[in-house]
């Protein structure tokens, strides 16, 4: 910062510290020195003062001293050769009877940041180490520190390091730490201290005397202790309990995370002391410092993803205020999406609701989103809220909805009628090119449900020229050539309208290329392009069914308490996988890869494992033809499964039905008893009918167990079979805890 | 995100390299290095978080650059932003920051830009002492004050007449003690012991006045001036109300956990005692009701609001200090309304319509009433606005919670003892 006149102020400053006048008046001699200070505070440079003020540092006054050796400090490194005038007074103070004095003095010279300090500091350093006061002990031992940095080639002088090590059972507690940060600089390049048994039990035995910060620190030391023995450990964690509800969040936090590393094996150890924080991790994520709430928060998450019931409870305190930051509202979503459960869906999603209408549009989106994750296992409920957002007309809300319902279909192929249907029904389309993609996506992909299809896909095709966004222009090839698939009378025209302007008129090349290979694909025949194009309709993994899996501690304990999950670069992985999941274009690709091309879904089973089956949808049976067929047929199988019903949510069970491609026809509600469901599948050639039934009376072994029926047209034994270990298989992963069966 | 290149997996050393102060305006207005001096333009990546975030209360605490992380902290208008070279614990760092912004604001009265500005020098000399080579070193206030001597408007002019200073002259005994947090050698004439029971209520309540979420946070700050080295004992008449507890390092926790009974060697002067927290809700009461309706016409871009406080779970005590106040949605231009009792104030450029109200009288209760006027063609706005509700009693902890008694062990003389309570709103908040 060049200052207009600084060059006067500095000589007008150097007339009066010259003035013997004033060098003989205390009071005003100090008042220039700080007005000295002050400019160099502001920026201006006064090193060319440098001269008078090594001459103010000769006194008695302690605060002048103080105020010169922080001039010293400062300018050292620009005026090395005037700095070794200066080191004759400091060492002269490093020998005066007042310890306070002695300290600072010392201090300051391990502060000049010069080369060549060394030869005149070691000795004073020496002198400082064995000093009677602690004060100076302290500052000499982070002195031994900053003489090694000055010069950090040089060889490690033994004779210090062992000096340090003994310094360590000091009786000051600050001396001790100061110690312990002393040999982790210096050792840096030989992994730091040794904590060996003897220190590790001396430093726990400290710990009380010493304050917060020291306490934090010597834990995250002694994380590179392993204990010899259990009893040892145990010893260990009854010395380190009360430090887990200390008053300071980053001595229970660091406490916390001692322990899971010392408790690796365990695992009843880390769950009690997961639960003994739970309380002070809570308190953090409600303290008043809204930077401690996020740090709180951040931490929960990751404790949540081995306990994700520990906070349960609690999750009215996850409730965002309205005067909140961002950052702090998203953690807290996030977090809300995790504690959903039968309970308290009702109220999480009102208060999430509420959030939706938030000034913020991204607050509003990433409301919307976690309304979307609720809705795989809630979807009902949740649709009804998303169905009522798009009545507000607002545009980051509406494409926000769209967004949501793409990916909901995606991992949850049961709420695909309800979602084709209130898309039909909307009539404001998203306006930025992410929602126009998710809606293209959901009109390609589902548009044999969506009556109003066509004629919205047109509305995209006239505007093409309009239209800035690539991605869009590419999502809309992509999806009119699966509407051309399913519903060719009404889209022929206007796909070729479409490829027409792409291979023509587009300056894209991206795009351009993409109308080319569908172009070509089309004139190999409409068959072809079928089973290049249609890919599966839903997320063929498990997921949906077994909810988020409990991690083990390990996966996250050499994070926590770190900064990677604050900053943000520490995702959980599965949130990663399900995010790059959600990239449409990345499904566009997979979908154009040959070989991935599978509509049918292939299982081994698990009793045989020669016997394979494929299974697959085919047309929808209506009820009355169901009822017919079942009383006009003859039971060919009947089997005792050997586990009761799932308890899952009905939506869940159809779900999990559908992805091996299952039809549910119908089932009882909720505890009825008998409990019934009737369903149906293809295979080869057959139509396979069953019934699962349990607490029937009248058939022999239903009480404990589900029983199946299995009626077929025309008869295929193998197919049965087949298909009974499929749904076995399934209805298990449904059943989590007996799935030993 | 570019990766950090400094990998210090197996290094603990927590070290804080160097803070810069900025002000809202975004001005850097002081730095200081405890190791080598970093540029001032790794602050150009808190700049650019800082015009993402667009409101500066947004801006994330911990932000990654390609050599440092920056944690930062903002108070009273104010970034604290440190830089951090090697990995570190978050919330060691952030607590740390609050530490160094509650001392300047127990050395100055208040921590603003033009205080630390006018005491730019005690500044710099508390940031040395509180931090040596990027290591916390003395940040008790205790001991602080010692070393170095808070400025007040007496002593600036003492120290102009007699030309001493405002640095301690000998050792502090502090650090010479036993016992951390207590310095040796205490001498008081008045021998007097205080306690302040303060508790805030946070809460969230919606439209029809039911309760969505409410918890009590509650802090004991003690005073506590005793000759020599007082051992004393504070014991509750309801100690089970409190089961998520923290406390001052000096509380014996092993006692707490047996008898219930807080025991402890006080710091000298003022310290915070313990801290707690009350989440059952059955037994956070609410102190006031409101009923209000703010709506909007779909036309004539004009809208009517109508609140009214009352007294709900008061224990017989005064409501005081009530402040009602909302954030109103953008389109809103002004407000004529009437205020039974106060006055009202609504600021167009922050949309925040503040009305101070004051002692609630249960009698006669407060309303404030009228039309507010929208920016014209403006579509009816979406999101209600969200009243916050600040007021205090004094005299009661709403929780309940009363100190049964206070016994000195380990010293003769008798001292003066008192209990204060007052029961503030924290994070206050009612939902239209």
């Amino acid at each position: 910062m060049p200052y207009l006149g600084s060059e006067e102020v500095v000589k007008e400053l150097r007339r009066a510290l010259s003035n013997p006048n004033v060098q003989a008046d205390r009071l005003r001699y100090k008042n220039y020195i700080t007005k000295v200070i002050r400019y160099m505070t502001q920026g201006l440079d006064v090193s060319a003062l440098f001269m008078d003020m090594v001459k103010a540092s000769a006194t008695v006054d302690i605060v002048q001293k103080k105020l010169v050796y922080l001039y010293m400090c400062t300018y050292a490194s620009d005026k090395p050769d005037l700095a070794l005038l200066a080191i004759n007074t400091l060492r002269k103070d490093c020998a005066d009877p007042n310890p306070m004095v002695r300290g600072l003095a010392l201090r300051n010279m391990c502060n000049f940041r010069m080369p060549g300090m060394t030869e005149y500091i070691e000795q004073p350093i020496v002198a400082g180490l064995r000093d009677k006061a602690s004060y100076v002990r302290r500052v000499a031992v982070l002195g031994c520190a900053k003489m090694h940095s000055l010069q950090p080639n040089t060889e490690i002088d033994g004779t210090i390091v062992n000096e340090l090590y003994a310094l360590l059972r000091d009786p000051d507690p600050v001396v001790v730490v100061n110690c312990l940060r002393a040999l982790e600089e210096i050792l840096k390049d030989e992994g730091g201290v040794v904590i060996n048994k003897p220190i590790a039990h001396h430093l726990l035995n400290r710990m009380k005397d010493l304050d917060s910060w020291a306490q934090s620190e010597v834990l995250t030391f002694l994380l590179r202790y392993r204990p010899r023995s259990d009893d040892e450990l145990f010893d260990i964690l009854s010395l380190l309990d009360a430090f887990l509800l200390s008053s300071h969040a980053h001595v229970a936090v660091a406490t916390l995370r001692l322990f899971l590393h010392l408790a690796s094996a365990h695992p009843t150890v880390q769950a009690d002391a997961l639960l003994r924080t739970s309380a002070p991790l809570l308190a953090t994520c409600g303290a008043a410092s809204r930077e401690l709430r996020f740090a709180g928060l951040c931490h929960v998450q990751q404790v949540m993803r081995s306990q994700p019931g520990l906070f349960g409870t609690h999750y009215k305190r996850f409730f965002c205020g309205y005067s909140e930051p961002s950052y702090i509202k998203f953690r807290k979503m996030e977090i809300l999406v995790e504690l959903v459960n039968d309970e308290n869906v009702a109220l999480v999603l009102e208060e999430l609701r509420s959030y939706c209408t938030d000034v913020s549009p991204e607050l509003a989106q990433a409301a919307i989103a976690a309304i979307g994750r609720i809705a795989r296992t809630y979807s009902e409920k949740c649709l009804d809220i998303l169905t009522g957002l798009l009545g507000l007309k607002q545009d980051h809300i509406t494409s926000a909805v769209i967004q949501t319902f793409r990916d909901l279909v995606w991992f949850c192929p049961q709420s695909t009628a309800a979602v084709c249907q209130t898309v039909g029904a909307c009539v404001d389309s998203p306006q930025d090119s992410e929602g126009k993609q998710a809606l293209l996506w959901l009109l390609g992909e589902h548009g044999d449900q969506i009556s109003s299809a066509p004629y919205v896909m047109e509305g995209y095709i006239d505007g093409l020229k309009t239209e800035l966004s690539s991605a869009v222009k590419m999502e809309l090839l992509t999806a009119a050539v699966k509407m051309f698939l399913c519903r060719p009378a009404e889209t022929q025209d206007m796909l070729g309208r479409l490829l027409h302007y792409c291979i023509e008129e587009e300056s894209d090349v991206c795009v351009r290329d993409r109308a080319l290979l569908y172009y070509r694909l089309l004139q190999r025949g409409v068959e072809e392009t079928r089973k290049v194009v249609t890919g599966p309709k839903s997320d063929p993994s498990m997921s949906v069914l077994t909810g988020r899996q409990e991690e083990p501690i390990s996966e996250w304990d050499s994070t926590f308490n770190t900064l990677g999950p604050l900053a943000g670069c520490d995702l959980c992985p599965q949130t990663a996988a399900t995010s790059a999941a959600d990239q449409p274009s990345c499904r566009a690709e997979n979908e154009l890869l040959p070989g991935k091309v599978d509509t049918d879904v292939t299982l081994s089973s698990p009793d045989d494992a020669e016997e394979e089956i494929s299974l697959s949808l085919g047309p929808p049976l209506s009820h009355e033809t169901f009822e017919k067929m079942w009383l006009d047929l003859e039971t060919l199988h009947r089997q005792t499964l050997g586990f009761p019903r799932p308890r899952a949510a009905p939506d869940t069970l159809q779900a999990a039905l559908q992805l091996v491609k299952i039809q549910t026809l119908a089932f009882t509600p909720g505890d009825t008893v008998p409990w019934k469901a009737y369903i149906y599948t293809r295979s080869t050639e057959t139509l396979i009918l069953a019934e699962l039934l349990q607490g029937d009376q009248q058939a022999p072994g239903s009480d404990e167990s589900l029983v199946v029926s299995v009626k077929q047209q025309p008869v295929n034994q193998h197919a049965i079979r087949g298909f009974v270990s499929v749904l076995k298989s399934v209805l298990q992963t449904l059943n989590p805890i007996k799935s030993k069966n | 995100m570019p990766v950090l290149d400094i990998t210090l997996k197996d290094n603990a050393l927590i070290m804080i390299h160097s803070l810069f102060l900025i002000n809202n305006a975004g001005d850097l207005f002081l730095e200081k290095h405890w190791k080598s001096v970093i540029s001032r333009s790794v602050c150009d990546y808190f700049f650019e978080a800082r015009e993402k975030a667009v409101e500066p209360d947004n801006v994330p605490p911990v932000i990654r650059t390609p050599h440092h992380y920056l944690i930062n902290i903002y108070r009273e208008k104010i970034f604290f932003v440190s830089v951090i070279q090697t990995e570190v614990p978050p919330l060691f760092v952030i607590e740390f920051l609050h530490r160094v912004a509650e001392t300047f604001q127990d050395y100055f009265g208040e921590c603003s830009e033009s205080t630390i500005k006018d005491n730019v020098v005690i500044v710099y000399e508390l940031l040395e002492e509180m931090l040596d080579n990027g290591f916390p070193l003395a940040t008790e206030s205790n001991i602080l004050k010692e070393l170095i001597r808070p400025p007040t408007i007496l002593r600036s002019m003492v120290n102009t007449i007699t030309g001493s200073s405002n640095v301690g002259e000998t050792l502090p005994t502090g650090q010479l003690s036993t016992i951390p947090w207590r310095r040796a050698g205490v001498k008081y004439t008045n021998n007097e012991a205080y306690f302040d029971v303060v508790e805030e209520i946070d809460a969230i309540l919606d439209k029809s006045g039911t309760t969505v979420f409410a918890e009590i946070q509650g802090v004991i700050d003690a005073c506590v001036k005793l000759s020599g080295m007082p051992d004393l004992t504070l014991s509750f008449m309801n100690p089970r109300l409190l089961d998520d507890v923290s406390f001052h390092p000096c509380v014996r926790y092993k006692r707490w956990e047996s008898e219930r009974v807080i025991s402890f060697v006080p710091p000298d002067g003022n310290f915070q005692l313990m801290s707690y927290h009350i989440s059952a809700q059955n037994l956070v009461a609410i102190p006031v009701y409101v009923k209000q309706n703010i709506s909007f016409f779909e036309t004539g871009s004009s809208g009517r609001l109508d609140i009214t406080v009352g007294p709900k779970q008061t224990m017989g005590k005064t409501v005081e200090g009530l402040v009602v106040t909302v954030h109103m949605p953008k389109v809103v231009l002004s407000a004529n309304l009437n205020a039974t009792q106060g006055t009202y104030n609504y600021d167009p450029v922050t949309k925040i319509l503040v009305w101070d109200i004051g002692k609630l009288n249960p009698q006669k209760l407060p309303n404030l009433k009228g039309s507010l006027s929208l920016q014209s063609g403006a579509p009816k706005p979406e999101e209600n606005p969200s009243l916050n509700i600040d007021l205090k009693i004094q005299q009661l902890a709403i929780s309940g919670l009363k100190v049964n008694r206070l016994d000195m062990y380990g010293e003769k003389y008798k001292p003066f003892k008192g209990v204060k309570y007052v029961t503030k709103a924290g994070k206050f908040q009612v939902r239209t």
